[in-house]
């Protein structure tokens, strides 16, 4: 069963592909050290993030590189490593970490973003106040503690999109999810991201409205 | 509920807020249609609620990119990660090793 389920990730991983290439074995050594091994630093980060624990982080990064060394064949060389990667490490968090996750309970986004859409307009009317004066006077520990705030497929398309620097399109590539839904998330992530921000502001005795 | 700046008419509320605010979060994270960019730079001049909206998200959005810390992969377990790789070429050349070992005990 855990086969079938690692055939669909990496069959799926395939879509990046036009052909599969075969790989020599000093090639594939040759790729993983030029093409993967840089991405290290942004991969771990990514991980840290999702999993706010660096043991996790570890386990899930290491995890992550011996996938894509052992399904080399399906990474076309001179492709986008970096998105390809992000997309084994995200798989590999929802199939594996998740499933020991430290986190008290799986988020299901769908049924957040159901709430949220039925609130959006009161949500806005609150986060609207946020005064830009306030994120500059923010340190890089309060914002980091509030995007970990976010629930975590809302956390993810923030990092990948204002930390790591993805664009729509490989954002969609990477979550499996249509571009479309990629700016819904993204904005209704923003919001709540705001929304926390403002909580924080209030907190460090700012005015709510300007 | 406009005001005049020059001989621009300011709007000081947005009937499509939401729809502008994915818009210009496109716009600001450069993936942004030609259609929406131009519609962007037409707009931003006669609506304040979208240009506040802008200038809001550009703090946010530089504020994540410049103050929340990035993480740096611990050496320990790069030198693990490499370990285990090697692992795979320790064994390669060893079976290589072997196959040229039979090969002479044969061919001599």
């Amino acid at each position: 069963m855990q086969k079938r389920i690692q055939r669909m990730e990496f069959e799926e991983e395939e879509e990046f592909v036009v052909s599969k290439p075969k790989y020599s074995e000093s090639e594939k050594y040759r790729i993983f050290d030029k093409e993967f091994m840089p991405h290290i630093d942004s991969m771990y980060n990514f991980a840290f993030r999702l999993t706010n624990d660096e043991d996790d982080a570890n386990d899930l990064v290491q995890d992550t590189y011996m996938k894509a060394f052992r399904f080399i064949n399906s990474f076309q060389e001179g492709t986008n490593a970096k998105a390809w990667l992000f997309r084994i490490l995200k798989n590999s968090f929802i199939n594996d970490y998740r499933k020991k996750s430290k986190e008290p309970s799986k988020v299901d986004y769908q049924e957040v973003e159901t709430v949220y859409n039925s609130t959006e307009d009161a949500e806005f009317e609150s986060t609207s106040d946020l005064r830009i004066e306030a994120v500059q006077d923010m340190i890089g520990d309060e914002v980091a503690m509030a995007l970990n705030g976010l629930p975590v497929d809302f956390r993810t398309v923030i990092i990948l999109c204002d930390i790591e620097g993805f664009t729509y399109e490989e954002m969609a590539k990477i979550l499996d999810i249509p571009i479309g839904t990629v700016r819904s998330r993204l904005h209704r992530a923003r919001n709540l991201l705001k929304e926390k921000l403002r909580s924080y502001a209030k907190s460090m005795g700012y005015k709510e409205l300007r | 509920m406009t005001e005049c700046s020059g001989n621009v008419l300011i709007k000081e509320e947005c009937e499509n807020h939401e729809k502008c605010m994915k818009m210009i979060q496109a716009v600001l994270d450069g993936s942004a249609s030609p259609e929406e960019i131009e519609h962007f730079k037409s707009n931003m001049e006669v609506c304040k609620p979208c240009f506040d909206g802008y200038e809001l998200e550009k703090s946010i959005k530089n504020c994540l990119q410049t103050k929340v810390e990035k993480k740096c992969c611990p050496q320990n377990t790069v030198d693990q990660l490499k370990a285990k790789i090697g692992i795979g070429l320790v064994l390669l050349a060893g079976f290589i090793m072997k196959i040229k070992v039979i090969q002479v005990i044969f061919l001599s």
